[in-house]
């Protein structure tokens, strides 16, 4: 067999464990490790690229922005600003058809700036958001999923931790990847705002619903209080990144500090919730980057195989059309996104397509952008959604099965794809705020 | 007679998770800290940390090895376990068969680690070796190589004492975090 | 005709001048003079960009037989290869980058200090490459003299770093290339030194107006090794043609370093940028206020049992041969 036979089986033989449920970074390094054996013919040459790829993937200075701002992330859900910005929402949006989903929507988007996952998103907005909407006869399908397809705002809108893994992979800035996501993610929210609308207008039975009677107002003060707090934290970290007075690294620590003092300011916080966060940010850190350690042998093992220059010499032999590239690209993703976390898909795919997109002199910016669209739309599938898996083991309700859940996400998923392929046909969307 | 060798040897495996994943966890603290000092140390008083950069890196290795044991033993190493549990309705003895292999093929891979690792702190403890700038800031490599080293032995021992007892089951999703306080 | 691989690594992309360069002159040069007798052709597998090896990694990459060839970026290990901080000690002395390459160069073939440290990473060392003409300083506020640096904060990496020691009140902040057009643009720093071909490349004339020209020195960074079991294994016709072409690629590569720093300089003109001059006796003040780093760096050799006092002096005295002086003899306690 030739080095590209080996690699190439290799990456069927990876995603074939993954779906047979080995740890993925425990298939990415194994496979890896018994491919580059075989493709040299040298037991110590594997065991040499094992070692220099666990010894010098996790130290990165980038990477410090993984524990600092999950650290944060967790810090403000456990402070309440999720809460405090969905009320502040709801207020004024409960007479429209569908106006609570609009309103988890709005809450979503300003709080993913202050939050780096989905997995937060979605057990705060579960926790608040779909408790009223049934209350107000919302179709309970319609509920989770708005909450599902919201969730995703969480690693689309920086920070996030998808956008620090793929900057790391393409060897892009992190704080670039950053400003690039904030129009995209705007986009989406406006977009599943405009589905909500949409559906309200025409399949006004998916999304159920009543007016509110009670239309309490809050004083400006209690809007204030409700909302300064987390618009201070976004001020700091975006403004800080946006002006360059603070790397990411930076931002991420000064993030988490203020959020820290918030919680301590609201009393919202025990020594102990403290002390859980602590631990949670370490394992988030710790899988994350063993993942990401994995990864980086597996891409080294398509580096040894000469993978990426083989691709480019057949792209340049072949004259593949950028489009072609793209739809394989995108339905590569959703294929994984099936089985596979967003973290797993873009460590997975981007080393096999990043030599195509280079040698296309496309803006790697952007192509980050597109993959992390890309590869969060998993999120809403089945049968392995992770943000539908929070909602459903948050809801803790069994009226509401996941299938409900999936079947409420969908609508969403669509959106996404839709937004994804505007992503893909105008990169000036994700390039602007840059210039 | 095996079977309390096993329970000692997993109470002291745990216990050493426990104890690594709470000195983890105080370095993130540390991280926290050390870069908001850099930050005010420069902005205010001209003055920043030279090895503010250094330590960043230290650190981020440390979080992820000093964690990494407890990762395992709490079962939440990223994995897609859907076709497991589908599969633990039919056949639970052969998914559980399933499990065992996973593990073992996991404890070779962390027991390759810790092989390759080990010899690699024994030179740089002797060599001295050290990454930064002289006269700017300066760390030694060996520590780094003793936790990497030392985690991917916890971490085989870790992943072989699940393939003696068997027990990890299937869950949707893992995020205690999220989980509501126990009352 | 017998087929020889060699995989070539480095972190850096293909668009990196030296690895641009070792893919359009240093591997066509050798298949053609390998082509003169017949006997033997390469068959070259260029990896870079980090699709083996992280710019960081190339050392251990070629240690370890990851790369048969590799082009290692010396200054990110001080501590397992001390001696190549040669020029990076030296400062003021010489904006020649192919004086400083041929210097070095020789150092490394006449001292077996640099050979022993790269025999100890399991490789051979083929030659050395200089990218960088003279690091200056690039400043956001109108500044005449190094004087005026007093109190300023600037960026900078590695060695250079410890040159700011020699300004008043003057604070060295760390940043990666990348950083200083924002560091610079946000007033984080006052001013930053990089060479002339990076402030093009990154537009530093938008936000640092004001380049002093400082002098400060062309700077080794680059080496080319090579593994030492796969070196073993090359037939004699093949090492020769390697080292040779390896000396012919030095003395390229510092001369397109050259090259290309002149049309920088004039590019930062056109661009708005202003140079300004610096007398002798002010770079003479900077350098005598500096701490002697030369010394410190012959100190370490000489106790881990090289012979830095000699490497410095016969460095010293062959950029001096070559018609370049420094402004401090830094063989001087
Ligand atoms: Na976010
Ligand atoms: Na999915």
């Amino acid at each position: 067999m030739t080095p590209i036979e080996i690699g190439l089986i290799s990456v069927i033989a990876i995603v074939f464990l993954i779906y047979a449920g080995v740890y993925i970074p425990i298939a990415l390094g194994t496979v890896s490790f018994i491919s580059i054996w075989l493709m040299r013919d040298n037991f110590t040459l594997a065991l040499n690229l094992l070692k220099v790829a666990v010894g010098d993937s996790a130290m990165e200075y980038s990477f410090a922005t993984i524990p600092l701002f999950t650290f944060m992330g967790l810090i403000v859900s456990k402070a309440g600003l999720g809460r405090d910005i969905y009320e502040v929402m709801t207020m004024r949006f409960r007479k429209v058809k569908g106006g609570i989903g609009m309103a988890t929507v709005g809450a979503n988007a300003v709080f993913a700036a202050v939050t780096g996952s989905s997995i937060a998103s979605a057990s705060v907005f579960t926790k608040v958001s779909v408790p009223q909407m049934i209350a107000q006869d919302y179709n309970p399908r319609f509920a989770v999923g708005v909450v599902a397809g919201s969730s995703v705002l969480g690693m689309i809108i920086p920070p996030s931790a998808m956008l620090i893994i793929y900057s790391f992979v393409a060897e892009q800035s992190v704080g670039d990847m950053f400003l690039a996501g904030v129009i995209p993610g705007m986009m989406l929210a406006v977009a599943y705002v405009g589905a909500i609308w949409f559906m309200g207008r025409f399949t006004p039975g998916f999304v159920g619903g009543r007016p509110a009677e009670d239309y309490e107002l809050m004083s400006g003060r209690e809007i204030a209080s409700k909302t300064l707090p987390t618009l201070g934290l976004i001020t700091v970290v975006l403004g800080g990144i946006y002006t360059g007075w603070l790397t990411a690294v930076e931002a991420g620590a000064t993030g988490a500090l203020v959020a820290l003092v918030i919680a301590l300011v609201r009393r919202s916080m025990s020594l102990k919730g403290f002390w859980e966060a602590l631990l949670e940010t370490g394992h988030i850190t710790a899988a994350i980057l063993f993942l990401i350690t994995a990864a980086s042998i597996y891409s080294r093992m398509l580096g040894l195989a000469g993978l990426p220059n083989q691709l480019q010499d057949m792209l340049a032999g072949n004259q593949s059309s950028f489009f072609m590239i793209m739809v394989i690209y995108v339905v590569m993703m959703l294929f994984l996104g099936t089985l596979l976390d967003t973290a797993s898909i873009i460590l997975i795919v981007v080393p096999l397509f990043l030599p195509l997109v280079e040698a296309m002199d496309l803006s790697l910016i952007w192509f980050g952008i597109i993959t992390v669209v890309g590869a969060e739309i998993g999120l809403l599938t089945p049968p392995l959604g992770i943000s539908c898996f929070v909602i459903k083991s948050t809801l803790n309700d069994d009226r509401i099965s996941l299938k409900d859940v999936f079947m409420g996400a969908l609508p969403f998923a669509f959106v996404m794809l839709i937004v994804l392929i505007i992503l893909i046909r105008f990169p000036s969307l994700s390039l602007a705020i840059l210039n | 007679m095996f079977k309390t060798a096993v329970a000692g040897l997993s109470k002291v495996a745990n216990a050493a998770a426990i104890a690594a994943n709470a000195l983890g966890t105080l370095v993130v603290l540390a991280l926290v800290l050390v870069v908001n000092y850099d930050v005010v140390a420069r902005g205010v008083f001209s003055a920043p940390f030279r090895g503010a950069y250094e330590v960043v890196q230290f650190s981020v290795v440390l979080i992820v090895f000093l964690q990494l044991p407890d990762v395992v033993r709490v079962d939440r190493l990223t994995r897609s376990d859907g076709f497991l549990n589908v599969l633990h309705h039919r056949r639970p003895g052969l998914t559980a068969s399933i499990r065992r292999i996973i593990n073992a093929i996991s404890a070779i891979f962390m027991a390759l680690i810790a092989y390759i690792v080990w010899p690699e702190f024994i030179e740089m403890y002797h060599t001295k070796d050290y990454f930064g700038v002289p006269g700017i800031f300066t760390a030694p490599w060996w520590p780094i190589k003793l936790v990497i080293a030392a985690s991917a032995t916890l971490c085989s021992l870790m992943f072989a004492l699940k393939v003696i007892s068997a027990q990890d089951r299937p869950h949707l999703i893992r995020a205690p975090e999220h989980d509501e306080p126990k009352t | 005709t017998e087929t020889i691989s060699a995989v070539v690594i480095d972190g850096y992309p293909a668009r990196a001048l030296w690895v641009k360069e070792f893919t359009n002159f240093f591997i066509p040069e050798v298949d053609k003079r390998l082509a003169e007798t017949g006997n033997y052709a390469m068959d070259w597998q260029e990896s870079y960009g980090g699709s083996i090896v992280k710019p960081k990694g190339v050392l251990e990459g070629v240690q370890l037989g990851l790369g048969d060839i590799g082009i290692v970026t010396t200054i990110f290990h001080s501590s397992k290869l001390p001696s190549q901080g040669i020029a990076a000690v030296t400062p003021f002395v010489s904006t020649d980058a192919r004086a400083v390459a041929k210097a070095v160069d020789e150092i490394a073939r006449e001292f077996p200090a640099m050979q022993n440290e790269f025999a100890k990473q399991n490789q051979v060392y083929l030659a050395t490459g200089v990218v960088l003409d003279t690091y200056q300083v690039f400043s956001t506020k109108e500044v005449a003299s190094v004087s005026d640096l007093e109190g300023f904060k600037i960026a900078g990496a590695g060695m250079n770093l410890r040159y700011l020691e020699g300004i008043d009140g003057a604070a060295g902040v760390r940043g990666g290339l990348t950083d200083f057009y924002n560091m610079l643009q946000t007033g984080l720093v006052d001013a930053a030194q990089l060479w002339p071909e990076a402030a093009a490349t990154f537009k530093i004339s938008e936000v640092a107006p004001y380049m002093l020209r400082a002098d400060l020195g062309a700077v080794n960074s680059k080496t080319i090794t090579v593994n030492a079991d796969y070196w073993k294994k090359l037939p004699d016709e093949v090492k020769e043609t390697l080292q040779a072409v390896a000396l012919d690629y030095r003395d390229h590569l510092a001369g397109m370093a050259m090259d290309r720093a002149a049309a920088a300089a004039d590019a930062y003109v056109a661009a708005g940028g202003t140079i300004v001059e610096v007398s002798a006796e002010d770079r003479a003040a900077w350098a005598n206020a500096m701490p002697n780093i030369a010394q410190e760096w012959a100190k370490t050799l000489n106790d881990a049992g090289e012979q830095g006092t000699e490497m410095l002096a016969a460095y010293l005295g062959k950029l001096e041969a070559a018609g370049h002086t420094g402004v401090r003899d830094w063989t001087q306690e």
